[in-house]
């Protein structure tokens, strides 16, 4: 039973959804404090590269490199994020330009590719990888077994990071203000919330989330190195976070779905289906630009919409 | 940020007139640094490949011709961006444009076999447009009427567009597919364009391909085409507020449109160029991996996406890749390139603040910097904060 | 909540005071050496002209600016602002004109914003509603806790911004002319409330510039004019007549162009015509409904209304900026296509829009550019295709002359002073010549002088023959320039009136909504 097509598509959702949720969550909480990183692609790679050479040159216990290169990858996707922020919160630089900057430096043919060549990373296998979990010892059970009882530490990591960013967003004190500087940093300012701290807090938080979601791809995806890994998943992510109309619900719902239609190529192709492999390939791609267009027909009212603030540097001088 | 200097801003009415020139010498100076010190932290002697890089693009003999067609590429995809970030449309898709672009000219190319060259290059060039152009259209319409974000839909069109190419040449028995020859039968080709088709190039010492001449031509045409045409003037009114655009009676979503597929088109004839040009025959690998679109954004966004500028920009930008292709190796990964343009873009795009302020580093009291109250400043805010909303006191309170 | 009765009695008089304040911008000094206090229990006015230095001096009180010598004091002791925060935690609190409100946020939600009491993080919502709905009742304030800011009228935002500072334990209320967007009954209202405050000890700073109100309701008035204070009264005990405080505001006095009505508007055809146009706002909701209007040529019809009651649509409405969804409107005894602005300015139609610096006017082009928004498509300013820059420069001049703008061709709109951009923008839209002309707040926010000479190009329109529809939330304008006045509200025109027999009392009971049976008028 477990061998069956839907549990395959559903492991396998789990699989690429995984990197698409994390990512898709930091860039979340930057876009309700009004900052839109066009750059996750990069702070992906460049989270999935570091942790990559990490695992590859650290000596010791298995569990132990896999912890700290996910940490590793955090921690690089945090400079990322954080030369990101400077640039545009307090250099108030155009947020699209600045992100597709942070896109090429580290992207698939910048920092990322660079650093794999100068670690010599392209080629071996990964030496450690992300264990699976048996939960309470469930994971043979009839289909949830193994899409639920039987994943790694990255994705009940994830489960437990979308309900807790749903509390704080709202719930907290802390949350209620995020949403204020992303929707009227003017009248936030008035109120004495400090609005780049709060956009700097969280634009840094969501390029730690974009490193771990790098990470993921390196350590459970694809045990290896490529230049260009994540193959575009940066990008959906930021699409998801709009068609989710920026809720961690939602988002999660979302992820596995593109998920789903990201492995359905090679789940269908180890099934024998015999298609050219460039129309599974271009799915989650198609499927991406469709839901944005629905989204941008059909939302953008009541509280549906983006934080109005989404994208626009904020100056107390500027009248 | 108790731990960042605290930067203040004083606001300027002007900015001073060396600052807009001197800003794209100083991103490449500040890049060639920073990424000089990623050299020296990887272990490598920055000075040594510098100065290899400089052989490797201008003073080897035919090193300045290898920069020319490096450049030629991203001449046109900066020009395609220059049109559209003026206008603060993000059309991020000019790869995808290009691809397409190719690929309708490689079919013009090998289809009229028994033309002469110059109708071929016409019809090459214009199946290179038309290519363009319909790819960027889709986004076009799709931002303009039913207001969805550019700035994902190009970029999905990117990811789509080498599935395409690869569809034509390596899945299918399509049309481009060279199903006769000799190679072809080990390893799976576009069909190559004949060699009366390719396209001429200049010069002798240097050679200049034509796309290059091309694009040199077209940056003018652009240039007076913003500055001095009443089509430029509803460019710069939309830019500046699209809001004042409407209410001069410009159609934006029109305009809009014409806009970006004029960049496709501009992006399309880079396709042309690479097929008859250089490559001759579809090569999706190398039109996948060459991203002459991300680099066109830093081409045009060097020289704040002035048409004139761009090629020399393009120049400049194209010897540092084609040092970086020539160099690459161990010695140095291609991915310093990636590096150095991503560095310039940001410097780039954080110097714009410097037009519009003054920084002042962690000198004086934050409120120095407001704009005197000329009794304007509050009450235009009542504007946007009031007036904009909706009735008060709905109508079932 | 901070009872009046928990004050100790040592404490200083003086909840806040400034001692010689000056405070310098680049060109300009707008304080210089202000002395001022505010004590317990009184509505203390600070009265004076746009560009006074009126707005300087509290913002230097609550924190958002730092003054460049003198000292700012509260209860006696000297203390320094760095934020709007330090000015809260020492009870200091100013409404401002653009209130400091998430519009998509609960009235709950607003008021918890930026505050942190009992440094609890977990948002207990039922709990601040409570202690929302309390407080609402201890002024005779009401507002519904749970209510979204964006369905509110202004008067319940302002509300909302007053609660959002006893909540925080304000003692000084600092309101910057909360009148201006107030209906004469919802200012009755609001003094009322302060009267109560100020009767409970805390003490409460009026800014505004109309002499009337401070009369009625202030206990004392400091007058600043240009950067000093040049007057202060106490009107407990001594009486101050309105043209002594008006002298001593503008240092002169002064008459503005009030119009005449004597001369006859002619029984011509009306030039604009609106029959029952109805439009929606962004999100749906209805902004115009059956509004019907005419204007004939030579008369300025003035359009009053409490902001936010659909002026914006109706603008826009009007010069094709907005589609309608019912309704005919025609100009000249032609029907006008909806949507499309070209075909109204072609067809003679000039439109001041309310938001002059962005939609009226492109802030980052020059004068010349913005000279020619509109005619950049006229022959006489091109060849072919191309435009000749001899030709818009030597158009901008004439502009320029004539209507005495103070700037140069190729300086950059954003660069110029308010008064100046709307010059240019009445400049333009005038020289069209236009048969109608749609104005929106034509003189919000500019100083006397500046003021006066727009009001003047509106006479001069008209009486060459233009028809004006003047919209503006200022009943004072209305009444002195316009030859009727039509009132809308929620988007409905409730009645117009003959502007020699109205009085601001009726055009206010209709600016709430009632019928002109309510306001006892007369129908011309």
């Amino acid at each position: 039973m477990n061998e069956s097509l839907l549990v395959d598509l559903l492991t396998a959702g789990l699989l690429y959804g995984t990197p698409l949720v994390l990512a898709g969550l930091g860039e979340l909480l930057a876009e309700r404090g009004g900052v839109m990183n066009l750059g996750v692609e990069a702070m992906m790679l460049m989270g999935a590269v570091s942790a990559f050479w990490f695992v590859q040159s650290f000596e010791g216990p298995a569990r132990l490199a896999i912890f700290l290169a996910i940490l590793v990858a955090a921690l690089v996707g945090m400079a990322m994020a954080t030369l990101y922020a400077f640039v545009v919160i307090t250099l108030r630089a155009n947020q699209v330009v600045s992100g597709l900057a942070l896109l090429i430096l580290g992207g698939a043919a910048g920092l990322s590719s660079y650093l794999a060549a100068v670690g010599e990373l392209a080629g071996p296998a990964g030496r450690h990888r992300l264990p699976t979990y048996d939960v309470l010892g469930l994971s043979d059970a009839p289909i949830v077994g193994p899409v639920i009882f039987g994943q790694n530490v990255l994705v009940y990591a994830s489960w437990i990071l979308v309900a807790l960013a749903a509390f704080y967003l709202y719930r907290t004190q802390t949350g209620l203000h995020l949403q204020a500087v992303g929707e009227d940093p003017r009248s936030a300012d008035a109120m004495g919330i400090n609005v780049s701290r709060y956009r700097y807090g969280h634009t840094i938080i969501g390029g730690a989330f974009a490193g771990v979601a790098g990470s993921y791809y390196t350590l459970a995806i694809q045990p290896t190195w490529i230049d260009g890994i994540t193959a575009g998943a940066g990008w959906i992510a930021i699409a998801l976070v709009i068609t989710a109309f920026w809720r961690p619900g939602l988002l999660l719902a979302g992820a596995y779905l593109f998920g789903i239609v990201t492995s359905l190529g090679f789940t269908l192709q180890a099934r024998g289906v015999d298609l050219a492999p460039e129309i599974f390939r271009s799915l989650p791609y198609v499927l991406t630009i469709l839901a944005v267009v629905i989204v941008s027909r059909g939302g953008g009212r009541g509280r549906f919409k983006a934080p109005a603030a989404l994208g626009e540097p904020y100056s107390r001088e500027e009248a | 940020m108790r731990w960042l200097p605290e930067i203040h801003f004083e606001r300027r009415l002007k900015p001073p007139r060396w600052l807009g020139p001197a800003t794209p010498p100083i991103a490449v100076i500040v890049a060639l640094a920073i990424g000089a010190l990623v050299l020296w932290a990887s272990g490598r002697d920055p000075v040594d490949i510098y100065q290899r890089m400089v052989r490797a693009a201008f003073t080897n003999p035919g090193a300045f011709s290898n920069t020319l067609v490096s450049a030629t590429p991203i001449l046109l995809t900066g020009l395609a961006a220059a049109i559209t970030f003026r206008m603060k449309v993000w059309n991020i898709g000019a790869d995808g444009q290009l691809m397409i672009g190719g690929v309708l000219a490689a079919a013009a190319g090998t289809f009229f076999a028994g033309q002469s060259l110059p109708v071929v290059m016409a019809l090459m060039l214009l199946a290179g447009i038309v290519g363009g152009a319909l790819w960027a259209a889709i986004a076009a319409v799709l931002r303009a009427y039913l207001n969805t974000n550019e700035v994902l839909t190009t970029l999905m069109l990117n990811y789509i567009a080498p599935l395409i190419l690869f569809y034509l040449v390596f899945s299918s028995t399509s049309y481009w597919r060279d199903l006769s020859s000799q190679h072809a039968k080990v390893f799976p080709l576009a069909k190559t364009l004949a060699e009366e088709h390719f396209w001429p190039e200049y010069g002798t010492t240097v050679v200049v391909p034509f796309g290059f001449i091309l694009g040199a031509v077209l940056a003018v045409v652009l240039l007076f085409l913003v500055r001095s045409t009443r089509f430029g003037f509803q460019m710069r009114v939309s830019a500046d507020s699209p809001a004042a655009g409407r209410y001069a009676g410009i159609r934006t979503g029109r305009l809009l449109v014409v806009v970006m597929l004029l960049s496709g088109a501009v992006a399309g004839i880079a396709g042309a160029s690479q097929i008859g040009d250089f490559s001759h025959r579809l090569e999706p690998r190398n039109l996948q991996f060459a991203v002459y679109g991300y680099t066109g954004i830093a081409v045009a966004a060097l020289v704040r996406y002035h048409p004139v500028g761009v090629v020399i920009s393009a120049v400049l930008v194209g010897a540092l890749s084609n040092a970086g292709f020539n160099l690459q190796g161990l010695d140095l990964p291609l991915g310093l390139i990636g590096v150095n343009q991503g560095i310039i873009l940001l410097l780039v795009a954080a110097s714009e603040v410097s037009t519009r302020y003054r920084l002042v580093i962690g000198r004086r009291g934050r409120d120095e910097t407001r704009a005197p109250p000329d009794g304007e400043s509050g009450s235009t805010a009542v504007v946007d904060g009031i007036g904009n909303e909706r009735p008060s006191r709905g109508a079932d309170s | 909540m901070t009872a009046a009765g928990t004050r100790t009695q040592d404490q200083d008089l003086h909840t806040v005071s400034a001692r010689g304040i000056t405070k310098a911008f680049p060109g300009v000094v707008a304080n210089d050496g202000v002395d001022f206090d505010a004590d317990r229990g009184e509505v203390h006015a600070l009265l004076g002209e746009n560009g006074s230095g009126k707005t300087t001096l509290c913002k230097i009180l609550t924190g958002l600016y730092r003054p460049d010598a003198g000292q700012v004091l509260v209860g006696g002791n000297p203390v320094s602002f760095r934020s709007p925060a330090d000015a809260y935690e020492a009870g200091i609190f100013m409404v401002h004109q653009h209130f400091s409100l998430v519009s998509s946020m609960t009235v709950a939600e607003n008021v918890v914003l930026g505050w942190h009491r009992e440094k609890r993080r977990v948002f207990n919502r039922r709990q601040v509603e409570e202690e929302v709905a309390r407080a609402a009742e201890r002024f005779d304030m009401h507002v519904d806790p749970r209510a979204v800011v964006s369905r509110l009228s202004v008067g319940e935002r302002q509300r909302v911004e007053i609660l959002k500072a006893f909540y925080r334990g304000a003692r000084t209320l600092i309101l910057d002319e909360p009148t201006s967007v107030l209906t004469p009954q919802e200012a009755e209202q609001l003094f009322v409330s302060l009267r109560r405050m100020a009767s409970e000890g805390e003490s409460v700073v009026f800014i505004s510039h109309k002499l009337d109100e401070v009369s009625a309701l202030c206990d004392r008035v400091t007058v600043l004019r240009q950067g000093h204070v040049s007057g202060s009264a106490d009107l407990r005990t001594t009486s101050v007549d309105a043209r002594g405080l008006a002298r001593m505001m503008v240092g002169r006095d002064i008459a503005f162009s009030r119009r005449s009505r004597s001369e006859p508007v002619g029984e011509s055809e009306p030039a604009l015509e609106l029959r029952e146009v109805s439009a929606v706002d962004a999100d749906g909701t209805p902004a115009l409904r059956e509004v019907t209007l005419s204007v004939r040529p030579g008369e300025i019809l003035g359009v009053a209304g409490v902001a936010g009651n659909g002026q914006v649509a109706l603008g826009e409405v009007i010069a094709g900026l907005r589609d309608r969804t019912g309704g005919d409107i025609t100009l000249r005894g032609e029907p006008l296509a909806p949507g499309n602005p070209r075909a109204a300015s072609d067809r003679g139609l000039a439109y001041v829009p309310e938001d002059r610096i962005g939609t009226g006017l492109s802030p980052g082009l020059t004068v010349a550019d913005n000279c020619v928004l509109k005619s950049y498509r006229q022959r006489q300013l091109g060849r072919g295709p191309f435009l000749v820059k001899a030709r818009i420069l030597a158009r901008t001049q004439r502009l320029l002359e004539a209507f005495n703008v103070k700037g140069t061709a190729d300086s950059l709109v954003r660069q110029l002073s308010g008064g100046n951009a709307q010059k240019v923008l009445l400049a333009r839209e005038i020289s069209s010549e236009p048969q109608v002309l749609v104005v929106a707040t034509p003189t919000r926010g500019l100083d006397v002088s500046a003021m006066e000479s727009i009001r003047s190009l509106l006479l001069e329109a008209a009486a060459r023959g233009a028809a004006i529809l003047m919209i503006s939330e200022d009943l004072a304008e209305i009444l002195d320039l316009a030859d009727r006045i039509a009132v809308i509200s929620r988007g409905r025109i409730q009645g117009v009136l003959d502007a020699d027999g109205a009085d601001a009392e009726q055009v206010g009971i209709l600016m709430m909504g009632g019928s002109l049976e309510d306001a006892g008028a007369v129908a011309p």
